[in-house]
């Protein structure tokens, strides 16, 4: 190679590596730019027009809703439908599950996410309201309302109920405690020793509000009234021990009423004979539960009680004017006739009276055959809070005696 | 001078720009292959292996639809198939840093919450979700079966007890060609169908089905009762599709019936199997329980709020619909009751859709605890042979301290009446312990062990030939007979037997032979080929060993006893 040569090829070297470094640099500030513009963090894009709300003229505010897990679906629709509209896009709803007991001691222990409680039932108000007051010096709640309305119910395999009328005649809790006794179980009740014992299920009683609802309903039942269950009454000698019996022999463990109720469907006959939880849910599985085991019974206690879902605006230092304002806006939304329409879809009725029940595609029509019944049986009237906190100490003992 | 310098530095920078070039490129997409991604939240799940297939299903298809957390950060599960004992112990004991676990049923959970209680006050996992459920029951080949009366009547585990007690065996039930009745279940410390099986074994000696007691595990019915069912084991181990895979391969001449799921029996009907006759599922008349799949989200520092909200994600996917229709095609029922009960959970497929009619309920976990003991009490014992090898290779890689603290950790969890032989061998072979009594001679075995040496050569047929013969000429009946052989290479000093001679010898006949010889291929150099084909010949496993895995697979074949 002559000297010559080298200066000429070197100079091409030189040039494409100039040319390399310069295409590179171009590619690699090129790239992070249009990485930059594609990993854009949700901006609004589907922002419109931003004053158009014609109720909503505040800033975007979140709220908090505890809120009992019955109405997990029919709440989770109503959130995304809220959304869809002119105030939705200002205010967001949090939904926090809770248990109705646990929703209160959160508030009571000043969770600053939570602006609404929304428990099962108003059962747990009287109790929350006095531990408010002892705490903060004000009445907590600013507003209520109820949102959608269930009745408690026995459900019962058919096969199993009909053996079980054929021999005892209702299903109630007094003939329930009688069959729980018989030491044959169903070999005793109906000369089926195959089904085993008699098993009855309701849910945790501290944990859950339909647990706390089955209690209640077996104090009217066995003092045959609908109001005004007295401390005298449950501190009578024979209404505790016709408890403790009954208790005993009941699987009271599960927390949340929709998940006994799943248990029973998917584990049939041998999980539970019997099971009693709120109409809603089981309407949620009557359909379910065909073709599995056999059809299923829905039998109304004689002494009902309704779980009217309230939904609370708390009247707490850490909810912002905005706040209470919104949680106002999404109540008045929850009580729209097509909100309110869909709630049957779950299972419940609608408080909003202008939304009927009796329909062709009701589930009220379609499952009637089940026993399913508009009038749930006589009401009753929710008791004082220190009668519900003796029923729950008596209910504690009978699960020492395990 | 200069323009040289700068020629040569510009043919280095081009050389350089090449390579770099030529790496994989990482592209904008976050989903790159790095091992820690900023850009992704990586979730490791633990869960029972029963259900693998699915999960193995779903998981992958979650991993590839590019889910993600508020923040962006994509989620990754890594899930990790084991026995639920272990899923649940390695949070226990801090050994993993798990996130999501689902054992196989909810004994599991029970057990692991109280155990993290006294640690630590706080629970393994709190709430939890039913994936799919599967009943556990007694799969028995048809025929053997139907002599039970099965299709007639309702039958359970009274009448396997008075099958295992019968010293006729089969040929009281009018089939002597048959031979004797043999069972298996899998080691309850261990595997979820193993401690439903000893439940159920319980429930059923007492007559109850709820609300055991302390009184009653200590009954000394219920111990005879047990004791009657585990004689006829053939021997325990961790895994439930070891077994059923291991009777669909060898036939009733291996086991007549095993505790296993309804999945598995339903898989028998899978053509791959060919199976010599169907397996039908038994569905004790005393009762049953279901394996119901938990699923929850582990309550420890490690589980961050990105962590938590990446795993509700997850699990929402497992619950929704389609991958709960998938669950059917893997033979179990849909957690979701919205998904009709199909083909294959049907008679075709040797299962009964209205079936279990009857439930046990789960002990309290001061019963579960006794029960263990009393298993481990009046469980089958076992007569093993420990053929070790000392050849001059062990020298290599730490391979001998590690192969003796493995031993070691074998006799450590002998029980007391279990036997245990030595036969150590090198170029030729010579006993170090011959029926060693672990109730009096554990410590005597613990020491051969220890003074071990490596040296000399391999004469690895003629060792295990001579140990058989040794174990055939001396039986002890009513013990789980088994040897376990480690080695680290090929023989190299056999005078007396070929390995086809060998295999000859020690093939499983299911009357005289019933001998199973577990082999440990120890280390690069062992054949492993070999060691596994003088396992399978006698209906045995076989496992590959390292110095650093040693342990754990000594551990593994002592679920066998």
């Amino acid at each position: 190679m002559a000297e010559d040569k080298m200066p000429f090829f070197g100079k091409i070297i030189i040039l494409v590596v100039i040319v390399g470094c310069l295409a590179g640099g171009y590619y690699f500030l090129a790239g992070k730019k249009s990485e930059n513009s594609t990993s854009t963090p949700n901006d609004n894009t589907n922002s419109t027009t931003s004053s158009n709300s014609n109720s909503w003229k505040g800033n975007t505010v979140e709220i908090g809703i505890a809120y009992g897990t019955e109405k997990k679906t029919w709440l989770e629709w109503a959130v995304q439908e809220f959304a869809k509209t002119p105030d939705g896009e200002k205010i967001k709803i949090n939904l926090i599950p809770k248990g109705s007991q646990e929703g209160a001691q959160a508030l009571v222990a000043g969770d600053k996410k939570i602006n609404v409680w929304s428990p099962a039932s108003s059962l747990y108000k009287e109790t929350f309201v006095l531990d408010w007051q002892t705490k903060y010096n004000n009445n907590p709640i600013l507003k209520e309302e109820s949102l959608a309305l269930t009745p408690m119910v026995f459900v019962m395999w058919d096969e199993r109920y009909q053996a079980f009328i054929a021999k005892k005649q209702n299903l109630t809790f007094t003939t329930i405690e009688a069959a729980l006794k018989e030491k044959g179980g169903w070999s005793t009740i109906a000369g089926k020793a195959e089904w085993g014992l008699f098993k009855v299920g309701h849910t945790h009683p501290s944990k859950s509000n339909s647990g706390l609802m089955t209690l209640v309903l077996m104090g009217y039942d066995y003092t045959n009234k609908t109001k005004d269950l007295s401390l005298k009454d449950i501190l009578e000698p024979k209404f505790q021990d016709w408890m403790l019996s009954l208790e005993k022999g009941v699987n009271a463990l599960t927390d949340s009423t929709g998940t006994m109720m799943k248990e029973m469907v998917l584990k049939g006959p041998s999980s539970y004979d019997a099971v009693f939880v709120y109409e809603n849910v089981a309407i949620d599985q009557l359909k379910n539960a065909q073709g599995r085991w056999g059809e299923l019974r829905v039998v109304y206690p004689k002494q009902n009680m309704w779980s009217d879902n309230p939904y609370y605006i708390i009247d707490a230092s850490w909810s912002s004017k905005d706040q209470r304002a919104a949680a106002e806006i999404f109540l008045n939304f929850l009580l729209t006739d097509s909100i309110q329409k869909q709630s049957l879809v779950h299972g419940f009725r609608p408080a909003n009276p202008n939304v009927p029940i009796k329909f062709p595609e009701s589930p009220f029509t379609l499952y009637e055959k089940y026993g399913l019944k508009i009038e749930p049986g006589s009401t009753c009237e929710p008791p004082k809070n220190e009668v519900i906190n003796n029923l729950l100490s008596l209910w504690q003992r009978s699960q020492g005696t395990r | 001078m200069f323009s040289k310098l700068f020629y040569w530095f510009s043919i280095l920078l081009l050389l350089t720009l090449v390579l770099v070039a030529c790496e994989p490129q990482n592209s904008n997409d976050s989903s790159g292959k790095k091992t820690v991604d900023p850009n992704a939240i990586e979730l490791t799940f633990t869960y029972g292996s029963e259900k693998e297939d699915w999960i193995k299903d779903v998981t992958e298809q979650f991993n590839t639809s590019n889910s993600k957390i508020q923040n962006g950060k994509k989620i990754i599960v890594k899930a990790i198939a084991m026995g639920s004992g272990d899923c649940i112990t390695e949070i226990v004991n801090n050994t993993r840093q798990t996130h999501i676990v689902s054992p196989a049923s909810e004994a599991f959970i029970k057990i692991g919450n109280a155990q993290s209680q006294v640690k630590t006050n706080k629970n393994v996992v709190g709430s939890t979700d039913t994936l799919m459920l599967s009943p556990v029951v007694i799969a028995m080949w048809k025929p053997m079966a139907e002599a039970l009366g099965w299709g007639k009547k309702p039958i359970g585990w009274s009448e396997i007890l008075d099958l295992a007690r019968n010293p006729q065996g089969w040929a009281a039930y009018g089939h002597p060609e048959w031979g004797r009745f043999q069972f298996g279940h899998t080691h309850p410390e261990y595997s979820n169908s193993g401690l439903i099986s000893l439940f159920a074994t319980i429930y059923a000696a007492t007559g109850k089905t709820a609300d055991l007691s302390l009184a009653d595990v200590n009954n000394p019915k219920t111990s005879d009762y047990l004791a009657g069912i585990e004689q006829a084991v053939v021997h325990y181990g961790t895994s439930t599709g070891f077994f059923s895979s291991k009777m669909f391969a060898n036939g009733p001449e291996y086991l007549s019936a095993a505790v296993l799921y309804e999945n598995n029996v339903i898989d028998s009907y899978d053509p791959q199997y060919k199976l010599q006759l169907p397996i039908v599922a038994i569905y004790p008349k005393e009762g049953t329980f279901w394996s119901d799949h938990p699923i929850g989200i582990v309550e420890r520092e490690w589980v961050s709020t990105e962590h938590q909200e990446a795993a509700k994600t997850y699990i929402k996917f497992l619950l929704s619909q389609p991958q709960q229709e998938k669950t059917l095609k893997y033979g179990f029922h849909p957690g979701d009751p919205n998904v009709a009960i199909t083909s294959p959970i049907d008679q075709a497929h040797g299962v009964d859709p209205k079936e279990p009619k009857t439930i046990l309920q789960v002990p309290s976990v001061e019963v579960m605890d006794s029960i263990i003991n009393l298993w481990k009490q009046h469980k089958k014992h076992s007569n093993i042979i420990l053929v070790f090898d000392t050849s001059g290779s062990m020298k290599e890689q730490n391979r001998m301290p590690n192969a003796q603290n493995g031993a070691k950790q074998l006799i450590n969890i002998l029980g007391e009446k279990d036997y245990l032989s030595i036969l150590a061998f090198n170029t030729s072979y010579g006993w170090s312990g011959k029926d060693l009594l672990m109730e009096k001679d554990r410590q005597t075995a613990l020491g051969t062990i220890q003074g071990f040496f490596p040296a000399g050569g391999t004469a690895l047929y003629d060792s295990i030939s001579s140990a058989y013969q040794y174990m055939l000429e001396n039986p002890k009946e009513g013990k789980i007979s088994a040897i376990v052989v480690l080695t680290d290479g090929a023989d190299t000093d056999s005078h007396y037997v070929t390995l086809e001679k060998l295999l000859e010898q020690i093939r499983f006949d299911n009357e005289k032979k019933t001998i199973r010889v577990f082999t440990i291929a120890y280390g690069a150099d062992a054949k492993g080929d070999i060691l596994k084909s003088i396992a399978d010949a006698t209906q045995a496993k076989s496992y590959k060993g390292t110095p650093e895995n040693i342990q754990t697979v000594f551990k593994e074949i002592s679920t066998f006893f």
